[in-house]
């Protein structure tokens, strides 16, 4: 079976982390953005069609949570993963609250990551097949009415 | 004033018919009355008993009453002695004083007023038990404090430290995986000394895994956001952890025993905590031990407060270590067999729960780790360190435990 890849952008102001880890994301067939910054984030964002953000929580500027906010405001189905510290699984809860998928604490294991990526991009295919479900009814009921 | 009864009275004259009346008289006052003719019997008398007060003669053959006086205050500090002087000489009383006396009567002794001296004499001894007493509790407290400061600022610390490490671990991570996920495509299969290349990786892995350990544990000492408040049965922790635990016991030839049958052991405290409290005691009771041993855990209970204790036969921890035991990284195990946050950790989760931990170790005999916890929630309320301590320190202060 042919494994569409995935869309991925990651974001952590680490520049050395965000190289290897894209480096062996690729390796492993997704297709792979980056981002040092909330902002840069959303850019990126607004130019691909991204599928799943992996996104570090701690970062200068706008950090992760803000990011997130932003995230879901604008592209409420563009699916995020968070990375977080030890010390802030809270703010990694919080944000589960605030729409994202997952979270995963640095440094994380591969495994698990891949795993989560494959669910996050899941959830985000399966609402996008929703969407256009709900799409169909609606233009059929509108056809009907006319 | 019934700080007078039971205070242990020495009486020390030549003359029996002197101590004879005296001693009847001050034994009705509640008394406990010994006797010594001379200087040589003093001594003796002193050595086998504990003796408040002394009335000592001045004018004794054998040794004076002076001599006496100076042996006494160099070997019983606490004992308070009164002098009784001839009438004529007062110069022998006034030197007495300066020799380190209570006071000085003369005699012939006006009964009432040898009872009044006495009685200051041990309000004075009583007052300066109390006063060295409260000062070693002081001194004590300082200590912990200092200790505890210490940890928190250590605390601080490493939690930064690990913060600043996860990062770089996880790059360091990133690459290795990446390196593995390349030698493992076709391309690399021909790759000349590929095993070592694997090899290497998998020692970066394996490396990364410890670190990351460490780190974890170490934020983990110093703020676990959840920690859940419940009905907690020490009994039943007790003896899961010993299950736990036990099997490796067993085959190192290790007896646990378990005296936890007469206590109540329900407190309203943190399950989950104190669980990795009994379970790191446990297992370093069974490391301490090393072979054929025996572990002892007991748990009493009083109406404010629950001990329990891990006791072992082990080779017991030298003076210099025991200070140092509940610094994070202080471990004498080999690098990679123990990380050096077990105590450390356990010490910051019975700070949380508002409880202390005490440690006695005889090198050669074995180790004794007691924890004392709060019954109720109410000193776990505040979850500051510190701030449990103090409350603890000024309960004792003003003698009252936390009820």
């Amino acid at each position: 079976m042919i494994r569409i890849p995935a869309k991925v952008l990651i974001v952590d102001d680490e520049k050395d982390f965000v190289e290897m880890f894209s480096l062996r994301l690729k390796e492993t067939g997704e297709k792979v953005f980056t981002a040092h910054s909330g902002q840069e984030c959303l850019e990126k964002l607004a130019q691909e069609n991204i599928d799943v953000v992996v996104l570090d929580i701690k970062m200068p500027g706008m950090d992760g949570v803000e990011t997130l906010q932003e995230i879901k405001k604008k592209y409420p189905i563009v699916e995020v993963i968070l990375l977080t510290g030890h010390g802030t699984i809270e703010t990694a809860v919080d944000g589960m609250k605030l729409g994202a998928y997952d979270y995963l604490l640095k440094p994380a294991d591969a495994k698990e990551m891949a795993k989560k990526l494959e669910g996050a991009r899941k959830r985000k295919d399966e609402h996008e097949d929703r969407i256009r479900k709900a799409e169909q009814k609606a233009l059929l009921r509108r056809g009907g009415n006319i | 004033m019934n700080a007078i009864e039971n205070n242990h009275l020495l009486l020390v004259d030549d003359e029996t018919d002197f101590r004879a009346p005296l001693k009847k008289r001050l034994g009705k006052r509640g008394f406990i009355i010994l006797e010594a003719g001379n200087g040589d019997e003093c001594q003796k008398v002193m050595a086998d008993a504990p003796v408040d007060v002394v009335v000592l003669d001045v004018k004794m053959p054998g040794m004076s009453g002076i001599e006496v006086l100076e042996w006494i205050r160099e070997n019983y500090q606490n004992t308070e002695v009164i002098l009784l002087t001839g009438h004529a000489s007062a110069s022998d009383g006034v030197e007495g004083i300066k020799k380190g006396a209570f006071d000085y009567l003369t005699k012939p002794v006006e009964f009432e007023h040898l009872v009044q001296k006495i009685g200051q004499a041990v309000e004075k001894r009583r007052r300066e038990q109390e006063k060295k007493q409260e000062a070693e509790f002081k001194a004590r407290m300082e200590q912990q404090m200092i200790t505890t400061e210490r940890l928190a600022s250590l605390g601080t610390l490493s939690t930064g430290i690990a913060h600043e490490i996860d990062n770089p671990l996880a790059i360091i991570k990133e690459s290795a995986e990446y390196m593995r996920i390349l030698l493992n495509k076709e391309e690399h299969a021909q790759l000349p000394r590929k095993p070592d290349f694997e090899n290497a990786i998998g020692k970066i892995e394996t490396a990364i895994e410890r670190a990351k350990r460490i780190t974890h544990q170490l934020l983990g000492f110093v703020r676990k956001p959840e920690t859940f408040f419940t009905q907690t049965d020490l009994k039943v922790l007790v003896a899961e952890t010993v299950e736990f635990a036990g099997k490796e016991a067993e085959n190192k030839g290790i007896k646990i025993v378990r005296d936890v049958e007469k206590a109540n052991g329900v407190i309203w405290s943190d399950p989950y905590e104190i669980r990795q409290v009994l379970f790191n005691l446990l297992t370093n009771a069974i490391a301490a031990v090393g072979s054929d041993g025996t572990i002892t855990v007991s748990l009493k209970d009083t109406d404010s407060r629950v001990m329990f204790s891990v006791e072992d036969t082990g080779e017991g921890i030298p003076k210099e270590n025991l200070e140092k035991i509940f610094e994070p990284f202080f471990t004498t195990k080999p690098p990679g067999k123990g990380t050096g946050l077990g105590l450390y950790v356990t010490c910051g989760i019975i700070n949380r729960l508002g409880g202390k931990i005490d440690i006695t170790s005889r090198v050669g005999k074995g180790t004794r780790f007691s924890v004392t916890l709060p019954r109720t929630h109410k000193a776990c309320e505040s979850m500051g360190d510190n701030k449990n301590i103090c409350v603890d320190i000024l309960n004792r202060i003003k003698g009252d435990p936390a009820k």
